[in-house]
């Protein structure tokens, strides 16, 4: 028995079946396609989103304010200990600077700030958050602590944006979960279903490979693979189409979808994209042709 | 017409291909069936076969007649394995297929040709392909498929209709192509299930004559008929069912009288 013209023979068959009844399996390939174009897209959307908290997330700050009698050993120490615990760096700010910034940012209103004969700013230290420290929870603890110590009056760190930032991270998370979930769910039935209706096309054909004494792996091999094929060739016009999405949003014709670009660049990692899309789709082909194959190959 | 009797030329069929399936080797019963107080029922109905006995040898030509819905095509079913028997043991050239496991029974098909009355021919694939069928399943490669498929037409005389459809051929030759479909792979056991049901008389005798051609080759030949015509005209061992019950199994011009009278 020979594997190579066995292998000849279900790829032979497979690509037949696919040939000869072309519609369900437009269909089969259609309905994984745009399930993998809504996974790319979304891929390619939670890349952008990601960028866009960690951008947001950049402005996390930890504010220490001081008291005017703070010892600056102290402060030296509580510097270091912010340092490490954090891994960010510490900028010390002094009350001229502080009164400056605010000069600044209320621009004209600010003008009578610059007047006054005492700066009633404090000393204060600024934390720049690294994404590592960005855990709500370690966040409060430390603000905790530090807020403790006789020489600081306050501390301030944004814990509302960063906890709706955790929030809005894990949200996403969940959602796109699900989402995925119900639409790799549809492609794997609309598979099942088409190559359904492919056994039952062939449904004489199985029988007399039956009769000639097929076995049952002989039988199923072939649709394996069509369900196989057909993850392969949806994955690449899957493929195609959010590349040629992405190249119509970055030319700048994107229109309402420009939003979508962060600094006027899409951020998408290619070969990760193709491997997964691919992945999936042969992933999903198998699975749906797998279930088909068990529940209606036995003649 | 190419008369098939005549253009069937001779071929090699082992004499016993039974013995290259490893799971069917080691016997040395000179029997290809043999049934024990076989019974076949389906659940909610009456028993389809009762109590059946029987002893076909090797290279044995078998009759097997009896009215509509005696339970030909049920016996015929248990020698392929299509069907298991209720009760009873069934042994294929001494083997008790009753101990056989269903991934098995593949292994042991490939040395039954099977023949039915309505060809069971592809329509979407041509009367070589069609042939070649039985030996794509077995792995063959393309090439000696095609030989070996456009030999076997020879055979049964319809190698020059090898790239055509089956549906452009007449009853007769699509039951040749099937007949060639079920020998292809030199069987040691040919059922056939009223393989004439469907032809006119001359097309008949056309179709007789190559499976009892097939029977002097070697090969054990079964055929299910309710045609008395056949029976009495070649006049070999003829079992009758009615019922589901075995009511005669007769040899020679014995099993033609009996047949004549029975009609």
């Amino acid at each position: 028995m020979s594997a190579p013209a066995k292998l000849a023979y279900f790829v032979r068959t497979a690509v037949g079946s696919i040939v000869r009844s072309p519609f369900v399996h437009v269909i089969a390939v259609a309905s994984l396609m745009l399930s993998l174009v809504g996974f790319g897209v979304a891929r390619i959307a939670r890349t952008q989103l990601d960028a866009l908290v960690d951008s947001l997330g950049g402005e996390v700050e930890l504010t220490v304010y001081l008291t005017e009698d703070a010892a600056p050993e102290r402060v030296t120490e509580l510097e270091l200990a912010l340092t490490q615990r954090t891994g960010g760096q510490v900028h010390r700010v002094s009350p001229a600077e502080a009164l400056g910034r605010l000069v600044t940012q209320l621009g004209e209103d600010g003008k009578g700030l610059t007047e006054l004969s005492d700066n009633p700013l404090p000393w204060s230290l600024e934390v720049r958050l690294p994404k590592a420290a960005r855990d709500a929870q370690a966040l409060a603890e430390l603000a905790k602590r530090t807020r403790a110590l006789p020489f600081v009056t306050g501390v301030d760190y944004g814990e509302e944006a960063l906890e709706r930032l955790t929030l809005i991270a894990r949200a996403l998370e969940i959602a796109s979960l699900i989402v995925f979930s119900l639409v790799f769910l549809t492609a794997v039935i609309v598979v099942s279903a088409t190559l359904q209706l492919a056994i039952f096309a062939r449904r004489e054909e199985i029988e007399i490979q039956k009769l000639v004494g097929a076995t049952d792996r002989f039988v199923r091999v072939p649709f394996l693979l069509e369900g196989l094929l057909q993850g392969v060739i949806a994955a690449a016009l899957a493929l195609a189409a959010v590349y040629g999405l992405v190249r119509w949003l970055q030319s700048g014709d994107g229109g309402l979808l420009a939003f979508a670009r962060l600094d006027g660049k899409l951020l998408v990692d290619w070969p990760r994209l193709s491997g997964e899309l691919f992945g999936i789709g042969c992933g999903l082909g198998l699975l749906g042709s797998f279930i088909a194959v068990r529940r209606f190959t036995r003649v | 017409m190419v008369h098939a009797g005549g253009s069937l030329q001779r071929w090699s069929a082992p004499p016993d291909v039974f013995s290259q399936c490893p799971s069917l080797s080691g016997t040395i019963s000179p029997a290809m069936i043999q049934m024990f107080h076989v019974t076949k029922a389906y659940p909610g109905d009456p028993p389809v076969l009762v109590d059946i006995n029987l002893d076909i040898e090797k290279g044995e030509f078998v009759f097997l007649t009896g009215p509509s819905g005696a339970g030909k095509s049920t016996l015929l079913k248990l020698m392929f394995l299509a069907e298991r028997a209720s009760r009873g043991q069934v042994l294929l050239a001494g083997r008790n297929v009753a101990r056989l496991r269903e991934s098995g029974i593949p292994f042991l098909r490939r040395n039954i040709g099977v023949v039915f009355q309505d060809f069971k021919l592809l329509p979407t694939r041509t009367v070589a392909e069609n042939v070649g069928f039985t030996l794509d399943v077995l792995g063959t490669p393309r090439d000696e498929v095609r030989d070996r498929s456009l030999k076997m037409l020879r055979r049964v005389g319809l190698e020059h209709k090898a790239d055509v459809s089956p549906l452009k051929l007449s009853g007769g030759e699509q039951q040749r192509v099937s007949l060639a479909r079920a020998l292809v792979n030199d069987p040691a056991l040919l059922l056939a299930d009223e393989p004439t049901g469907n032809l006119d008389p001359a097309l008949t005798v056309e179709i007789m004559d190559l499976l009892t051609d097939v029977n002097a080759r070697g090969t054990t030949v079964v055929v299910a008929t309710h045609d008395a015509t056949l029976i009495e005209r070649y006049q070999k061992r003829t079992l009758r069912l009615e019922k589901g019950t075995m009511v005669a199994d007769e040899r020679g011009a014995k099993a033609a009288r009996l047949m004549s009278q029975s009609a």
